[in-house]
């Protein structure tokens, strides 16, 4: 309920502002406007109008990509996060770098992606993945690193030995931490998206978002802009609810 | 009681230091004794004079720097579900229920269900935590969580249960509830215990025999064997006698 009042806050300035001619339509179109347009974008019959009923194209294919790189920087990055933050020798080798290519904006390899993959699907999918790889290492390190060793030593009491325990008592009391890394780079993953996308794919809710801008349809970039934070949201959840369904550790734990 | 078990535990010249800013730190020097089969010792000190590093040494979780911990006659090297630990600090796991923190040494030994369920509701009745069972261990209070840590090992049938102040952090009254509680499973399961306290009431009324530990380095200074007849009344002359003679042992 509390978390809806700002929202509504918002949309009531955002009314105000349009209908007191304080700002032209072409700065910012009312919420009238922009609600049509997504009603078209998303129901519209293809073909009508030049975005008419493009969403669930564009939403798939952001999707994948999203849910790629995501996947690329889980596989990579939650176990070398967890080895780092486990075993001192690879938190030797890998932390200077790792912590050097951080400081890198993930915008500037664009155009290195660019010259390497091409634009499209893998341009996007690296981009994203190596963005999200960040905290989704980090927090696995930090989070196996501050793991109680009293538990391990109550583990190991018990007869559990030191793989068994990885999957027994590290990684479920490191759990908030590792779904905190990986909420954030999901996060961060439609972030880049849009960036990559921005590159000049033909679809996908990032490319509508550059298409509407050389059009000049203003009410469609704020449709792409609201459907990325839609789902970006939807995405989070979604995830959240998949980490409580698998591990008793998240239910419990959060 | 029968005091004349075989040799179950011995410590043989056990030794431990730690280094600290470049200095040497000699925690425990030299620590000798033996803990016979059914016998329930005390080992009492003051604070920070090495008993959780005994112990510890003692459950192979620490290794000392010289000296040898001898099981049944062999040396022990790791730590192993025949000596388990009852944590100061409960240390039970988060993220399982009640239920699931006792049966934990089970799973890891891949008991089969049936039997390991049955195992599991036996103890819970038998600490009295049958309707808690359900409860993540934040849940619960303080003497709840260590008769849970109790159950947990108790139910592993280990050869000497090594108990770290169990109790220091509960009340008077509970705490008097898990010293009879304790007594009474000793008395049916007929357990080795090795008792860290710094209490010497609690040493009198448990212990058949009582270690006291020196500060600085940690050795063991004194043995007092106590052979008041159980159930032991606070009030007792007697109990009061050995009171005295233990404290001032204690502060010497
Ligand atoms: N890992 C460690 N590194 C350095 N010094 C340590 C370490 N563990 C224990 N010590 C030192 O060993 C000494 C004894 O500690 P220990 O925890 O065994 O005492 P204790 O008798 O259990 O005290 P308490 O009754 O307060 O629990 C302390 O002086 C402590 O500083
Ligand atoms: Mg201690």
């Amino acid at each position: 309920m509390l978390s809806w009042i700002l929202p509504a806050a918002c949309l009531c300035a955002w009314f105000l502002v349009c209908h007191s001619g304080m700002v032209p339509g072409y700065l910012l179109p009312s919420p009238v406007e922009v609600g049509n347009a997504c009603y078209l974008y998303i129901f519209g019959i293809p073909g009508d109008a030049p975005y008419s009923g493009r969403f669930w194209d564009d939403a798939a294919a952001s999707l994948v990509r999203v849910g790629l790189g995501f996947a690329v920087a889980v596989v990579a990055g939650l176990p070398l996060g967890i080895a780092s933050g486990r075993l001192p020798v690879v938190q030797r080798f890998l932390g200077l770098s790792i912590n050097a290519l951080r400081a890198v904006p993930g915008i500037s390899w664009m155009p290195l992606a660019v010259v390497w993959f091409g634009i499209g699907l893998k341009t996007t999918v690296f981009l994203v993945g190596l963005a999200a790889f960040f905290p989704i290492f980090l927090n696995a390190a930090a989070g196996v690193q501050q793991v109680d060793p009293l538990l391990l030593q109550a583990g190991a009491m018990m007869g559990c030995g030191r793989f068994r325990s990885l999957f027994t008592i590290l990684l479920p009391s490191a759990m908030p931490h590792l779904l905190t890394g990986l909420r954030l780079g999901l996060g961060i993953s439609w972030a880049y998206l849009v960036l990559g996308e921005l590159s000049g794919v033909p679809n996908g809710l990032g490319a509508l978002i550059m298409d509407a801008r050389m059009t000049g349809r203003i009410e469609i970039i704020l449709v792409g802009i609201i459907l990325i934070a839609i789902m970006g949201r939807l995405s989070d959840t979604v995830l959240k609810s998949f980490m409580k369904f698998c591990f008793k550790s998240a239910r419990r734990m959060l | 009681m029968e005091l004349g078990g075989k040799p179950l535990l011995e410590a043989v010249d056990i030794c431990r230091s730690y280094q600290l800013n470049g200095s040497v730190h000699q925690v425990l020097e030299g620590i000798r004794f033996t803990v016979r089969q059914g016998e329930l010792t005390c080992v009492t000190g003051r604070s920070g004079c090495g008993k959780t590093t005994l112990l510890k040494i003692l459950a192979g979780l620490t290794s000392p720097s010289s000296g040898r911990v001898l099981l049944e006659g062999s040396p022990v090297s790791g730590p192993g579900p025949d000596r388990c630990v009852v944590f100061q600090e409960y240390a039970l796991f988060p993220w399982l229920t009640v239920e699931e923190n006792i049966a934990f040494g089970l799973k890891i030994r891949r008991v089969e269900k049936a039997s390991a369920k049955e195992a599991v509701e036996r103890y819970l009745a038998l600490m009295g935590l049958s309707r808690f069972k359900d409860y993540l261990p934040r849940e619960i209070s303080g003497g709840m969580k260590q008769r849970v840590a109790l159950a947990r090992v108790l139910i592993l049938n280990p050869k000497i249960l090594l108990m770290d102040e169990p109790f220091g952090a509960l009340d008077a009254q509970t705490r008097e509830d898990m010293q009879s509680l304790l007594l009474e499973l000793w008395e049916e399961l007929h357990h080795t215990i090795l008792f860290v306290t710094h209490d010497a009431n609690e040493a009198l009324l448990l212990a058949d025999r009582i270690l006291i530990m020196g500060i600085n380095p940690g050795r063991i200074v004194k043995e007092i064997r106590v052979d008041l007849p159980r159930p032991r009344a606070k009030e007792e002359r007697e109990f009061l006698l050995m009171g005295q003679k233990l404290r001032a042992a204690l502060r010497s």
